[in-house]
């Protein structure tokens, strides 16, 4: 297992689990909008997730069929409940963020409830959803270092070789490529952040 | 009153507790509970870190003074910590091992009676089928098998490594690797073909696999016996003299049918280990 | 085409009661009242931002189903302005033309020469974002928004409400002037007494929930009813 390889991976599993929390909680966050107790509801639930611990996540999904088991799908899918919280609240915040007299000039104007929402809302909420992104990707990359202990491979791999093996170079061939992953991460979308926030 | 307390104090000092440590699977916890029960029984106080790590965790710890006292096996000392080339020359490894010990003030032994080597495991329909009998027999499933190991198997010299080097294997799936104890559910769930076991797990014959033959000899003997410091005896009075007590009490056998009692029928280990320890020994010489 | 708006027996639970109400197509008819009275809520009740809990709107004689299409054809003009901060000045008074799908030469004609009269130089405006105005210019991007694509009512909500007395009054001026090219009902809720005498004909006093005057702006200050002698000696009138 060398650092390119275990770095490929993990990539690969952060970036599949952010892309499909983002493709479900964005929606769920517009959805949750909207209804102030349903919504508060789902936050709720979304936040519960987050504060199972990331080892018991990845513990409680092995024995499901069809997404558990051992191995990098286990470990995705956990990434994804992680990953939600951000992106979901975020979301909430950006669009409930819309300035109430904005949103009733566009229903004013006649847009449909779906113009609305892509012309207006989304728009408006962007610099907000993106920020959700972004916490979620540099989170998705730490704890995916705990993918490793289902086999789930990536850089935890390295990690939990090196602590088994006493061997503080295995170590850090796992962590800092993980925390550079994390920097650049998290650099990259605060430029992207900064640009939407025009 | 100042008496009572110089008293406690003295008390205490006498008997400041023997850390026993095991390494992270059951058998290791099985044998550490072991040897803490028996200091016990010599009314020493001990200290239970089970479960702590891997074999160099555990090495570490005890050349550091954080533990007293675990279980070891003879091969892994042999390659794992003092990477030595493994030979099949049992008395030489004792020898090679025991002195190497000597040298940072640990003692070797006694040794328990049992040899656990490591075993390639695979599904017993999946054996029948390929036609798989010994380790060398692994060359007709070479680019199709998957396998799966623990962190340590797949990082020692004797290990993965060796094991392909030594039987001239070009498996094209690079192991998984994950907890120890999740290769058996994920071998019998079929997520993975191949695992490195222990030749006294409990569960091989429960979960349908079954064990391949050495035929080349590559690993190894692994024979369990106490590693301890020697100044364990200056926190307890008959430390070792209690863990003597433990020489040749369990034979391959008994090791397997300790480890499916709390593997298999999900017992807790303190209790397996009481009930061991008062009925009547079976294999070797029966000795309190 | 300027619409005709009908209010018959409408209630809205604790806030109007029983209102009654004809507003011919064209004219331009100010609702004046104290805070809580009822007359944005009127206002609203037009374009269906608000929904009658007892009776019926009519717009042109008829009951609107679905408001979209209304709202298409209504402008609405609010406190603040509402402007999409993400969109230029440009593009947000092209928002209803463009979801009419008008042709883009078309748009920026209209648009161009509608900000030219309203005091916003196109090619100085134009691709501006609205923080980087002031008050008094968001409000008339906001009147060119809600009147470029030509609509049949206008509805404004205390439109100058926020602004300092002399730009209100330049604005005032400029609806005025706009007004009387653009051909449309228009329904204008203000607090200021003197501003509503100035943007309409015709004033509708509202107290409590209720209409208690309507009359023309030149005879109010001699009506009777105490809420309007009220609102006269605050607007402190010349009489």
């Amino acid at each position: 297992m060398t650092v390119l390889r275990a770095t490929g991976e993990h990539i690969v599993i952060v970036v599949i689990a952010v892309v499909v929390a983002i493709l479900i909680g964005v929606p769920l966050g517009v959805w949750a909008a909207r209804r102030a107790r349903a919504g508060g509801f789902a936050l709720r639930v979304v936040d519960a997730i987050q504060t199972i611990p990331s080892l018991a996540l990845f513990g409680f999904l092995i024995p499901i069929p069809f997404i558990g088991g051992i191995g990098m799908r286990t470990a995705i899918v956990a990434l994804i409940l992680y990953s939600l919280l951000p992106v979901v609240r975020n979301t909430v915040t950006g669009i409930r963020g819309v300035e109430p007299a904005v949103r009733e000039a566009g229903v004013a104007m006649g847009f449909t409830p779906r113009q609305l929402l892509f012309e207006v809302e989304l728009p408006l909420a962007m610099p907000s959803i993106v920020a959700g992104i972004r916490i979620a990707t540099v989170t998705a990359i730490g704890v995916a270092t705990i993918a490793a202990a289902i086999g789930g491979g990536g850089l935890g791999t390295l990690i939990f070789r090196g602590v088994a093996m006493v061997d503080s170079t295995l170590i850090l061939e796992g962590a800092l490529p993980a925390a550079a992953l994390a920097l650049i991460a998290d650099a990259v979308m605060t430029t992207i952040e900064r640009r939407l926030i025009r | 009153m100042k008496r009572a307390w110089l008293l406690l104090l003295l008390f205490a000092c006498s008997k400041q507790p023997i850390v026993v440590g095991a390494k992270n699977f059951t058998e290791s916890d099985i044998l550490g509970e072991l040897v803490a029960q028996k200091l016990e029984a010599s009314r020493c106080t001990v200290d239970r870190r089970l479960h702590m790590g891997g074999t160099l965790v555990c090495d570490a710890a005890i050349g550091s003074g954080a533990l007293d006292a675990y279980v070891e096996y003879s091969g892994t000392a042999l390659t794992a910590i003092l990477h030595q080339p493994a030979t099949n020359d049992r008395a030489a490894v004792d020898r090679i091992v025991g002195a190497a010990y000597a040298k940072r003030g640990l003692r070797w032994g006694p040794s328990l009676g049992f040899n656990n080597t490591f075993a390639m495991i695979v599904r017993r329909d999946y054996a029948r089928q390929r036609g798989l009998r010994t380790i060398s027999d692994l060359r007709k499933v070479e680019h199709e098998v998957r396998p799966g190991f623990g962190y340590e198997f797949v990082e020692r010299p004797d290990g993965w490594p060796g094991l392909v080097a030594r039987y001239r294997l070009d498996v094209t799936t690079p192991p998984k690797t994950m907890d120890l104890g999740l290769t058996y559910k994920a071998l019998a769930a079929g997520e993975i073909d191949l695992i490195a076991g222990n030749s006294t797990d409990g569960l091989i014959e429960s979960l349908g696999l079954v064990a391949l033959d050495d035929d080349l000899h590559y690993f190894p003997p692994y024979d369990a016996a106490v590693v301890s410091r020697a100044e364990m005896d200056r926190k307890c009075r008959g430390a070792s003299a209690a863990l003597a007590s433990l020489a040749n009490t369990i034979d391959d056998g008994t090791m397997r049918r300790l480890n499916y009692e709390v593997d298999g029928k999900k017992r807790d280990v303190a209790e397996v280990v009481r009930e061991f320890l008062s009925a009547p020994r079976r294999g070797g010489a029966s000795r309190r | 085409m300027p619409a005709s708006i009908e209010f018959r027996g409408v209630s809205v639970d604790g806030i109007l009661h029983d209102l009654d109400l004809r507003i011919g197509a064209g004219e331009a008819v100010a609702f004046i009242g104290r805070s809580g009275a009822g007359k944005t809520t009127t206002l609203r009740l037009i374009n269906g931002l608000a929904t009658p809990s007892r009776g019926d709107v009519l717009i042109d004689g008829a009951k609107p189903v679905d408001f979209i299409p209304l709202r298409r054809k209504t402008g609405y003009i609010i406190q603040g302005s509402g402007l999409f901060p993400h969109r230029t000045v440009y593009e947000n008074v092209a928002t209803l033309p463009r979801l009419l799908k008008w042709d883009e030469t078309r748009t920026k004609s209209e648009a161009a020469a509608l900000l030219d009269k309203l005091g916003l130089p196109f090619e100085k405006f134009a691709a501006r974002y609205p923080r980087s105005l002031s008050g008094g210019e968001q409000q008339r991007v906001g009147i060119a928004r809600a009147i470029v694509a030509r609509p049949g009512i206008l509805l404004c909500d205390e439109p100058f409400g926020a602004l300092d007395p002399i730009v209100r009054r330049e604005l005032q001026d400029s609806f005025t002037a706009i007004r009387e090219e653009r051909n449309a009902t228009i329904v204008f809720v203000t607090h200021d007494l003197a501003e509503a005498m100035r943007v309409a004909e015709r004033v509708v006093v509202f107290d409590g929930g209720r209409i208690v005057a309507d009359t023309s702006a030149r005879e109010l200050p001699r009506h009777e009813a105490p809420a309007v002698r009220a609102l006269v000696a605050a607007a402190s009138l010349p009489s």
